[in-house]
């Protein structure tokens, strides 16, 4: 079935909107709920999705922001990318307005103190976690290994710094990357 | 003025947080821990941002903002973060026709430094406790998020429903 079917600005904002308010977990959670969306709606095939979902990991920027943009403004224009932004902002802003005015009213109660902090004990396990899937999925070479080592120990010793390491390994890799393409 | 230091500090958060979210919780963290909030509430806003509806890192600059001096400083640091973020989209929309930069080796550069960053952040955010319950929490979240799909929102509720109700039990069970 071809695509034929165009959303306005306004239906963009809602149905990302929608899905913003109700996907809990992140980037990675959202996205694919937004490609089922899109393509049920008959806007875009999951397939075109996650091309473009593929194209906005090189972004910066929280990947569902970059992806429903990058999505939208494929669908129309700039008036998309404006509507995707705001459908994306706006839900997690509101929420977190609400639970932090909650948790600033209650936080000192014991066993929401309690709450928190056992919430919190989970972190370092999910961080963990990111950090396994994440390397086990990648194609590991020696030279990419040790590369990813040194950023990682540059990171940990200058935490001051880590905004001009990181944009000077990424284009000194970018550039290895490329020489090493181009002697092959 | 500390509206003007939010407003810099989370566009630079926003210039690096590629990679999608947890690999900038850790310089999110070297950047307002202690200066704007305890390590421990630094922890619990982390919890909170992955359990909430948004991209984490959106709703950690929220946060942060809300608790550092209410409603206008959770915009100004919500609008910092997506600043750069929204600036490299419209560049590339506008200059795509004229520059080409190789995109496989452009990604495989950029997995190296999200890698590198959530390596860090695992570093800057391990266990700062030998409690025996926050390490079972947290080796939870790790076998959970690892080797199963269940969302980790759960375990997160879970481990501070687990807390709230019964920790001080527990921790004098086991003799703490």
């Amino acid at each position: 079935m071809e695509q034929t079917k165009k959303p306005t600005p306004l239906s963009l904002f809602w149905a990302i909107a929608q899905i913003n308010t109700v996907t809990l977990g992140g980037g990675y959670v959202i996205v694919p709920v937004m490609a089922s969306t899109f393509e049920k709606r008959g806007w875009m095939s999951e397939g075109d999705f996650f091309d473009i979902f593929a194209k906005a990991q090189a972004f910066p920027g929280p990947l569902a922001l970059s992806t429903a943009i990058l999505s939208s403004q494929k669908l129309c224009g700039t008036k998309g990318a404006v509507a995707a932004f705001f459908g994306v902002i706006l839900p997690p802003f509101i929420a977190l307005i609400l639970v932090s005015g909650v948790i600033g009213s209650i936080g000192s109660l014991p066993a929401v103190k309690r709450f928190l902090e056992g919430a919190g004990a989970v972190v370092p396990g999910i961080v963990a976690a990111m950090l396994w899937k994440t390397a086990s999925k990648r194609k590991w070479t020696l030279a990419k290994a040790i590369e990813t080592i040194v950023v990682t120990v540059a990171l940990v010793l200058f935490p001051s710094l880590s905004l001009p390491i990181l944009l000077a390994a990424i284009a000194a890799l970018y550039g290895i990357e490329v020489l090493c393409k181009r002697s092959k | 003025m500390q509206t003007l230091e939010i407003i810099w500090t989370f566009f630079k958060i926003g210039v690096i947080s590629f990679g999608g979210g947890w690999s900038v919780v850790g310089i999110i963290k070297n950047d307002v821990v202690p200066r704007w909030v305890s390590e421990t509430d630094f922890r619990a806003m982390i919890a909170i941002a992955q359990s909430t509806p948004g991209p984490i890192a959106l709703n950690a600059a929220t946060m942060i903002g809300w608790n550092h001096g209410g409603f206008f400083s959770a915009l100004a640091a919500t609008i910092s973060v997506v600043t750069f973020p929204v600036m490299a989209i419209a560049a590339t929309t506008l200059l795509a026709k004229r520059v080409r930069l190789r995109g496989d080796a452009l990604q495989e550069s950029l997995r190296t430094g999200s890698l590198a960053m959530i390596a860090m952040t695992l570093w800057t955010l391990r266990p700062d406790s030998a409690d025996p319950l926050v390490l079972a929490f947290g080796l939870a979240a790790f076998v959970t998020g690892a080797f199963t799909k269940v969302n980790a929102l759960w375990v997160i509720l879970g481990s501070g429903l687990i807390d709230a109700v019964a920790g001080p039990a527990i921790r004098s069970l086991l003799g703490i």
